[in-house]
């Protein structure tokens, strides 16, 4: 097996990871906006206590809705990238036994004329590693670009707790869904590192 | 692999098999092409193991721009898994499979490949001057199967059926057709799965007229034993499993 092929295979690894991460990421999401809905029904129950809440239950709901929109925009690149992987991962394969293929039939009198069609795959194969690699660096500056919703909504996580403390009999509810929010937005950026982190991977055996 | 002429005339047809580095944990395959001036057909080309040593082995008989046609007799892994490769290899070539399995087929990639799909009645598959006959043969054993019949030259491509399970490097030809029996009989009981396919076969190749009987697996039958084959298969039981 070609060093190439072996690589496909740790992309493969890679991708399917990613999707794993991000499909968490998109349900810790959605929990954030449910959250957000609590919040600003118990805020309305709660009145003029909770009048600094109700903003932030919107800027809260605004973030979820960002990281869900860049979620599914970061998918459809994980998804292009997986297309790129299996298209590496055939020419790579088909280039590794055109070759073996051309020794095998040493004296053949046709020998020569895989020559073209072992060209044409291995300029297939060194395109879609060209192309993998440059929408890895993209790839990669998505998913920077999902964290700030996430470090933005551990501030806001904090400024709810501030708020909730003013709240009365409404401040365990409060305190709650600042926690909430707090642990998707610490799930998320965790997630978001661990995809960080698999495509350095690939980055780094290239 | 190795390489074994069975007919010469207008055009050729040459057997590969036998294939001495082939992984012992994969069944032994036949593969046939049809060479003619320009162009050349391969029937069941094989599996991905197979597909180095079955192109080198071509490209002794044809260069890859002459490789025009391909034909599956149907899905098996053994029978056409190597598509994906033969897809890049090929600059210009069709792919002659069940249109009721393309959809499957086309899972081991088909981009560049023509997929010419062969209707449950069967067709024809023209190689400049030469015709073959594409023969339905329908649960023997795949649900959607055919054979290759070519007029001119008296041969009977039968995919499965006449198949062997036989240690590596038996001989090419059926020698005693008795003792062919033990290594045809489990393969046909419990792969064929009706009686009634296998008759109604039966039935329409006895009306061709067949010198050679070339399988997918173990020995091509010869002269008098294509007919003791039919008649032993008439007699045999098959889809024992239930």
């Amino acid at each position: 097996m070609t060093d190439t092929v072996q690589q496909t295979k740790s992309q493969f690894v890679a991708v399917a990871s990613i999707a794993a991460e991000l499909s968490a990421v998109m349900e810790v999401a959605k929990e954030i906006s449910l959250a957000a809905a609590n919040a600003k029904a118990i805020a309305f129950r709660a009145g003029e206590k909770a009048r600094g809440f109700q903003p932030i239950t919107d800027f809260i709901n605004e973030l979820a809705k960002e990281t869900i929109t860049l979620v599914n925009a970061i998918n459809e690149h994980a998804l292009l990238l997986y297309r790129l992987t299996v298209n590496e991962y055939r020419t790579s394969t088909a280039f590794d036994k055109f070759q073996t293929a051309t020794k095998m039939a040493e004296g053949a009198q046709y020998q020569s004329s895989l020559q073209t069609s072992t060209e044409a795959v291995e300029q297939r194969m060194r395109e879609c590693r060209k192309q993998f690699k440059r929408h890895v660096g993209q790839l990669l500056d998505q998913l920077q670009e999902v964290m700030h919703p996430a470090r933005a909504a551990r501030v806001i996580a904090a400024n709810s707790r501030i708020e909730a403390s003013q709240a009365g009999e409404y401040l365990l509810s409060l305190q709650a869904v600042a926690e909430s929010v707090d642990r998707a937005a610490q799930i998320i950026h965790n997630n978001v590192q661990r995809c960080r982190s698999a495509l350095n991977v690939i980055n780094i055996t290239e | 692999m190795k390489m074994t002429p069975i007919y010469e005339g207008s055009h050729r047809w040459i057997m590969f098999g036998r294939d001495t580095n082939k992984p012992s944990n994969i069944i032994d395959t036949n593969q046939y092409i049809v060479r003619t001036a320009n162009r050349c057909l391969l029937m069941d080309p094989g599996g991905i193991e197979l597909f180095a040593p079955m192109l080198a082995a071509v490209l002794h008989h044809a260069p890859v721009e002459e490789i025009t046609d391909l034909f599956a007799s149907h899905q098996d892994p053994d029978i056409i898994s190597s598509l994906g490769l033969w897809d890049q290899a090929l600059p210009k070539a069709k792919l002659h499979a069940s249109s009721l399995w393309e959809g499957f087929i086309r899972h081991f990639g088909c981009e560049s490949i023509d997929y010419v799909g062969i209707p449950d009645n069967g067709g024809k598959i023209k190689l400049e001057s030469t015709e073959l006959k594409i023969i339905p043969a329908h649960y023997l054993h795949s649900s959607a199967n055919f054979h290759i019949y070519d007029a001119e030259a008296k041969i009977l491509m039968s995919g499965d059926v006449g198949a062997a399970l036989e240690a590596s490097g038996a001989p090419i030809y059926v020698d005693n057709f008795d003792s062919h029996i033990d290594h045809m009989r489990f393969f046909h009981q419990r792969w064929m799965p009706s009686n009634q396919a296998k008759r109604d076969w039966i039935e329409r190749i006895r009306k061709l007229d067949i010198d050679m009987m070339a399988p997918q697996h173990g020995r091509i039958f010869k002269g008098d034993n294509v007919k003791r084959f039919l008649d032993w298969f008439e007699g045999l039981e098959v889809g024992i499993a239930v």
